[in-house]
């Protein structure tokens, strides 16, 4: 097949595509991230590209020859900055957390000074390796294949007999993954990834020491083919579709190995481990299996379980022995993030009744103890992630993250970076909602104030809007999206409460995590009724718990094992089934709620 | 006291082994809480358990049977004071009254008319469930022949009323693989009454003067070896049935009161039509599982099959509205088509919105199981393919003179397939309802 040249002249970089590809893919190809939330579609027109000056929709312009492109900076998804330092990752309790698993890390390296044999001591070279392992790891069934046992004679005759195993842990057994000569038992590292639906985050571990090198957060590629999961399920139902969501996700955790082993001087050969946790969808995405079923009732996902697997079964660049481990999910609303999640916030382990509210594209919440779990999905929609809504964004540069509203009904806004206001992410939200109804702006109903003389309230087609910044506003129709989320996260909470007979205050701890980016107002998010009215004593905000999780994992194979026993204990509560969450739900459809003794605490 | 799901977990093996069909052990105690799974589904619970666990896992109102085959009534096995909790489960039976005083012929006319008491609405066929055959005249020998000649000649399930055993048992020797009702009127002792559906195996209603008495009565039959039992209240005027009923059926459910749980049943006063029709649809609303009444009437019978149908639906699943072309305003060939999904909410609210546009417009519901636009999208229930066989099939085109269909901005991604399969020009509508009248105004 003919294949022909794209330049994209403003990012300099080109890129070589099969003749019929679409624009859209080589930009993808070429790292290059274009807005097309219709998913290629040639519908919401925002993938609008000049090529030869001539502006076209790069979703609908088919190669045929070699063309340069230039994309003008409304095209472009946001590519700010995100900062990734590994604290602003996780925090608090958390990071406490890691300590209370032994070290005992996905890949070990051992590194053996043998004997070599004699008329009496006449054990294969296998075997030698085997015993002198036996000793020192007791009660693990050991293997290795057969490409390691080809080689195996000369790598022990040329290194004298002092090599280096690296032993990959799978479940109960153990597996000799590659034998080395010498000694490298300081070259171990590996990589945690959580892979959400709109950003994907990794971290280089040294395995060898436990310690974080580097951390990345990047924007899923896969958005470029829908920005929700139910179109990239559409999207990913043909088997074309599947391997390009598959390729686009498997580059963003190729970028970042290959940028974070550059960065930190790591050979790409020494990485010999990856632990994953995402959400049902993106785990079936990442190992092109068929999502088709998870949006067709009743929502079964093929698997919620998958094995660990050898690193060019994954299309990982790493070793090519090295393994790759995901963390294993409920079911379709409840995933490995959540699981992971679970598990490093120590909910599992508590003797204290504990709560994890994950606020993402679901609210995903757990509830309980050591001896019992229950989990539910509020389908709260992507208001908190800033979608959907007339000037909402993602948490990152440019994104108006608190919100002031002065007497005189003047706003202050700051936003993350510092930048000017390009929108409003969803910790933003919930603090002009706070404001606008200490200030009056909306009433309990959520309705803008009609007799409230001020230039910032104006009046629309479709109804009223307050202008929070220049082109930054807020509508009636926001407002009501809001609260529908917020109403649909609180009353999940408050169901799965009622449905073990639970008060709020038998709750000793609430952790709070999602992607707010790293700062979230408790006391405001309680203020507009989003989480319940606990002692703030009890609340923490735990920030990305599913990285964290995934981490664990890759650190202690005990950690990887307590995932496997979460899983099985989490009773998935289907809330839809539940006549009193549809009470629950529309009784919390105003601020902060129908029953304002339930928020003691706020004074309106 | 009923015991609560984590009660129950702590009773079972804790294994999650999943053979109870349920994905952990929680579920399945939760659903055992809620009664909606017995225990015998766990095949590792141990008999120390099953001791504790066994008055939490019987329904807190007995299941009741009458009839065979298809045609059965079933009642009792509720768990709920309200339908909005979770659901009622076993509609109330509509029964008829039969004497058997009445002459050949207008027996004959009687009963064809019962047989004729059924109806179609949305959908499902409703249709009165017994004939209730009452002992007036004193005689056995006809009430026995009256009630073989209705087992015989209709497919009704059958209750036996009076109060002279001897009558009665002759009556159930004549239809008792019919597996009748035996109600005792309250007159006489209840005794012969008792041994008579032992006998036979079959249900026994006992007319009692309020709870309290019910509750000493129930105990009395089931320990005469009698388990199905309906309580008949015979009280004063209808508030003071109901208040009966309400009172009887709460204890059962919220105290565990074994005594009371069990179905409910009521025989109307003698009165006008309209005021039958009112007393029997106040007892169907509140608690009674067999409502017998006199008048056989087709436009008195059918509201009161309706408040029953109505009542008795399940709140779980979500209310359609049907899925065809609906008019909204003096449309002509020129007016808009809107497409929306079937879910009653969804309808209304368009509806409700093109309303104040003054723009008369055609909406058109597609069948997608009653579930909102996004929903229905998502579960494939509303696709551009669906939409296509929905507009073809109701004939819209032949309606109007343009070829524009406007949908839901929220499934504008679908617009480009839409417009390929049916060959109409698509427009984009508002994603929230509130933007049509404003959309509609401005549709050129």
């Amino acid at each position: 097949m003919r294949e022909f040249t794209v330049n994209f002249t403003s990012q300099k970089k080109a890129v070589k595509v099969p003749h019929g590809t679409d624009v859209l893919t080589a930009a993808v190809k070429a790292g290059i991230m274009l807005h097309a939330s219709c998913g290629g579609e040639g519908l919401c027109g925002k993938c609008k590209v000049l090529i030869g000056g001539k502006e076209a929709l790069a979703c609908q312009s088919i190669v045929s020859r070699d063309i340069d492109v230039s994309i003008p900076k409304g095209s472009l998804e946001t590519h700010a900055k995100l900062k990734a330092a590994s604290e602003e990752f996780t925090r608090g309790a958390v990071l406490e957390r890691e300590k209370a698993f032994a070290f005992s890390p996905m890949v070990r390296k051992e590194y053996l000074e043998l004997s070599g044999p004699t008329a009496d001591d006449n054990l294969s070279d296998l075997e030698r390796i085997y015993r002198q392992i036996g000793r020192k790891f007791h009660n693990v069934h050991v293997s290795t294949n057969l490409a390691n046992i080809k080689h195996l004679s000369e790598v022990l005759r040329d290194s004298d007999f002092k090599v280096t195993v690296s032993i990959g842990s799978k479940d109960e057994a153990a597996e000799i993954l590659s034998i080395e000569p010498g000694d490298t038992k300081n070259k171990n590292f590996g990589f945690a990834f959580d892979i959400g639906t709109t950003t994907v985050a990794g971290q280089l571990m040294d395995l060898a020491t436990g310690d974080i090198l580097g951390s990345r957060i990047a924007f899923n590629k896969q958005a470029s083919y829908g920005s929700d999961i139910i179109t990239r399920i559409i999207y990913g139902s043909t088997p074309e579709g599947l391997k390009t969501l598959n390729e686009a996700v498997l580059d963003n955790m190729n970028e970042m190995i290959e940028d974070l082993t550059k960065a930190h001087n790591v050979n790409l050969a020494d990485i010999y481990a990856v632990s994953c946790a995402g959400n049902m969808t993106m785990m079936h995405l990442l190992l092109k299996v068929d999502p088709a079923n998870i949006r067709k009732a009743p929502y079964i996902p093929t698997s919620t379980v998958f094995e660990t697997v050898h690193a060019p079964e994954a299309g990982l660049k790493m070793n090519p022995k090295g393994i790759v481990s995901f963390i294993p999910g409920v079911t379709t609303y409840i995933g490995g993030d959540i699981v992971s999640g679970v598990l490093a916030c120590g909910l599992s382990e508590s003797d204290d009744i504990t709560l994890l509210v994950d606020i993402g594209t679901n609210g995903e919440i757990v509830l309980g103890n050591r001896e019992w779990m229950i989990g539910a999905a509020a389908s709260a929609g992507p208001a908190f992630e800033g979608s959907g809504l007339t000037s909402g964004m993602k948490a990152v540069n440019g994104a108006i993250q608190k919100v002031e509203i002065t007497k005189s009904l003047e706003v202050k806004a700051s936003t993350i970076g510092g930048e000017r206001p390009k929108g409003i992410c969803g910790s933003g939200y919930i603090d002009l909602l706070c404001q606008m109804l200490k200030a009056g702006i909306i009433g309990r109903d959520g309705k803008i104030n009609r007799d409230l003389k001020s230039k910032n309230i104006r009046e629309t087609d479709t109804g009223y809007e307050f202008v929070v910044a220049d082109k930054i506003t807020v509508n009636d129709d926001d407002i009501e999206n809001l609260k529908r989320s917020k109403g649909a996260i609180y009353s999940a909470i408050i169901s799965l409460l009622n449905k073990v007979d639970k008060s709020l205050d038998e709750v000793r701890k609430i952790y709070i995590a999602g992607g707010f980016g790293n700062y979230l107002n408790i006391e405001n998010a309680i203020f507009i009724g989003l989480l319940p009215d606990a002692a703030r004593d009890r609340y923490e905000f735990i920030g990305n718990s599913s990285l964290a999780g995934a981490r664990m994992s890759l650190l202690s194979h005990d950690a990887y094992l307590k995932t496997h026993e979460i899983y099985r204990n989490i009773t998935y509560i289907d809330l839809s089934a539940e006549n009193s969450y549809m009470d629950e739900y529309v009784a919390s459809l105003f601020f902060p709620h129908t029953d304002l003794g339930r928020f003691p605490s706020v004074r309106l | 006291m009923a015991l609560t799901g984590l009660d129950i977990y702590k009773l079972l093996p804790k294994t999650n082994c999943k053979d109870c069909g349920f994905a952990t052990c929680l579920a399945f105690a939760m659903a055992l809480a809620q009664k909606k799974v017995s225990l015998d589904k766990c095949p590792h619970v141990s008999a120390q358990a099953k001791d504790a666990l066994e008055s939490a896992a019987q329904p807190p109102v007995k299941l009741v049977t009458v009839g065979t085959g298809d045609t059965k009534l079933e009642m009792g096995n509720e768990t709920v004071m309200f339908r909005h909790e979770q659901k009622f489960f076993h509609p109330s039976g509509i029964g008829i009254l039969v004497e058997d005083t009445l002459s050949e012929a207008d027996i004959t006319a009687k009963l064809s008319a019962i047989n004729a008491l059924t109806f179609e609405r949305v959908g499902q066929r409703i249709s009165v469930n017994l004939a209730c055959l009452k002992n007036t005249s004193g005689d056995k020998d006809v009430f026995a022949k009256l009630a073989a000649r209705v087992a015989s000649s209709t497919k009704l399930n059958i209750a036996l009323l009076g109060g002279d055993a001897a009558a009665v048992s002759e009556a159930i020797k004549s239809c008792k693989d019919r597996r009748p009702l035996v109600i005792w009127d309250g007159s006489g002792s209840v005794e012969p009454f008792i041994n008579a559906a032992k006998e036979n195996k079959v249900p026994i209603a006992i007319t009692c003067a309020g709870p309290e008495e019910a509750a000493q009565m129930t105990e009395k039959v089931k320990a005469a070896g009698v388990e199905e039992i309906v309580i008949n209240f015979k009280g004063d005027n209808i508030s003071a049935r109901i208040q009966d009923f309400t009172f009887a059926r709460r204890t059962a459910l919220k105290k565990g009161a074994r005594s009371l749980g069990y179905p409910f049943m009521a025989i109307t006063s003698p009165a006008g039509p309209h005021a039958e029709l009112a007393e029997a649809a106040s007892y169907v609303s509140k608690y009674a599982s067999l409502v017998i009444i006199r008048n056989t009437d087709r436009e008195f019978v059918l509201p009161l099959l309706v408040v029953r149908q109505d009542i008795y639906s399940d709140p779980q699943k979500p209310v359609q509205v049907e899925a065809k072309i609906y008019e909204i305003g003096k449309v002509d060939k020129s007016s808009p088509v809107l497409v929306t999904t079937n879910f009653s909410i969804t309808y209304f609210t368009v509806a409700g919105e093109v309303e104040s546009s003054k723009v008369p417009s055609y909406v058109i519901c597609c069948d997608s199981d009653g579930m909102s636009v996004l929903t229905a999208w998502a579960a494939e229930k509303f696709t551009p393919e669906k939409i296509d066989e929905t507009v073809k099939k109701l004939g819209i085109g032949k309606l109007v003179a343009h070829k524009r269909l406007v949908i839901p901005g929220y499934v504008s991604v679908m617009s480009g397939r839409l417009e390929e399969v049916t060959g109409w020009k698509i427009a984009v509508g508002p994603r929230e309802a509130s933007g049509i009248p404003n959309y509609l105004r401005n549709l050129k």
